[in-house]
């Protein structure tokens, strides 16, 4: 059975319209099942957990980046589980990253699910949780050190990202890869001349592989596929588990 | 910097850039292409192909498979295939390498030893 979970903020009034076109759109291509909605009491991962017990053929996130991420944390904290994770982003606001999987915003999405084209993917792992996309930091007030060999200092302000799924502009030199066991650790300052960009842009670039990360920020946390946001220190690794998830044919990898 | 015709063969499948903004401290060992625009303080080690930009300064032994120099070096440099010497290059240091080229301008205190000759007096 497919088990659709609703994030919280989809039974605002105002997602009504769009939840109506995306239930009649689940039905006319025959991928009914059960529907959980999310209170505030519920917790994702005791629902995802219970469900696939009783046989779920796939669960479905109904929501935004954050919802997506906490099913793929709960799937993910299960051990010797596969079940595929589909994705319907309800709404513009905080779905962006939907895009790089290449799944349209609401009704569109089922079509995506129909077609069922999975991906098995890397996770990256930020302490005890997991993460698809990124993290991300300002360079601010933050120290680096990477499998205890050499610290990092960033000279200019900018952004850290730790990258599984590329979400942002990277040097055309380095083809990072959901499915090649690696991440890779982005430093976007701004100012110099970009050697590495057709348009020289003003951007600064460096990239790292790495397989242990250590990230310190005492003022900030550290932001997690566009959504959570979890204080530091963190470690970050590649983690052991991986996902299946339904992407569609547009997708950024 | 170095131009794009000088780079296009040495900037693909590029394992790490250390970019203009960074200063790496510690013992950087890759094992893929590496290019330095940056600063380093430790050593860097590679077994492949290492590019130092002519802004880069590195303060640190170097070892690698084949570099092309263009920036400062305060260390000995071991290479075990080609190393080409920009001319926008200072090397306060040791070299050793299988080839070398050093163009003109190019600023290079330290002894240089072929390694091809040092295994056939062995």
């Amino acid at each position: 059975m497919h088990i659709y979970i609703y994030d919280n903020y989809v039974n605002d009034k105002k997602y009504q319209p769009q939840i109506s076109k995306i239930e009649t759109r689940i039905t006319d291509l025959g991928l009914s099942g059960k529907i959980i909605r999310l209170g505030a009491m519920n917790s994702v991962y005791n629902i995802v957990e219970e469900e696939i017990k009783k046989g779920a053929k796939t669960i479905i996130a109904i929501g935004d980046n954050g919802l997506l991420n906490q099913v793929v944390n709960a799937i993910a904290k299960l051990k010797n589980v596969s079940t595929p994770i589909g994705f319907i982003p309800v709404g513009k606001t905080n779905n962006e990253l939907a895009n790089f999987l290449g799944i349209p915003i609401n009704e569109e999405a089922c079509d995506v699910l129909s077609a069922r084209r999975i991906e098995h993917l890397d996770l990256g792992k930020i302490n005890n949780s997991f993460f698809l996309f990124n993290s991300t930091i300002s360079t601010e007030d933050t120290k680096i050190e990477i499998d205890k060999n050499y610290s990092i200092e960033i000279i200019k302000r900018g952004e850290i990202s730790v990258i599984n799924i590329p979400t942002q502009k990277i040097p055309k030199e380095i083809k990072p890869s959901a499915k090649d066991n690696i991440l890779e650790l982005l430093i976007n300052t701004k100012g110099a001349i970009d050697l590495f960009s057709d348009s020289q842009k003003n951007a600064n670039n460096s990239v790292f592989s790495f397989k242990k990360l250590h990230i310190v920020n005492d003022k900030k946390p550290i932001t997690v596929d566009s959504s959570i946001k979890i204080p530091t220190p963190v470690e970050i690794t590649i983690a052991k588990e991986k996902i299946n998830l339904i992407v569609g044919k547009n997708r950024s990898f | 910097m170095f131009n794009s015709e000088n780079n296009e063969i040495s900037t693909k499948n590029v394992e790490t850039i250390i970019g203009p903004s960074i200063k790496v401290k510690g013992n950087f060992h890759g094992q893929g292409n590496i290019i330095i625009e940056g600063l380093v303080e430790g050593s860097v080690k590679t077994d492949k192909f290492l590019l130092v930009g002519n802004k880069s300064i590195i303060t640190a032994s170097v070892v690698a498979q084949n570099a092309k120099i263009g920036g400062e070096i305060k260390g000995n440099i071991k290479v075990k295939g080609y190393l080409e010497i920009l001319k926008s290059a200072k090397i306060f240091g040791d070299i050793e390498a299988a080839q070398v080229s050093i163009e003109k301008g190019a600023i290079l205190n330290g002894r240089c030893t072929m390694i091809a000759e040092m295994q056939e007096k062995k």
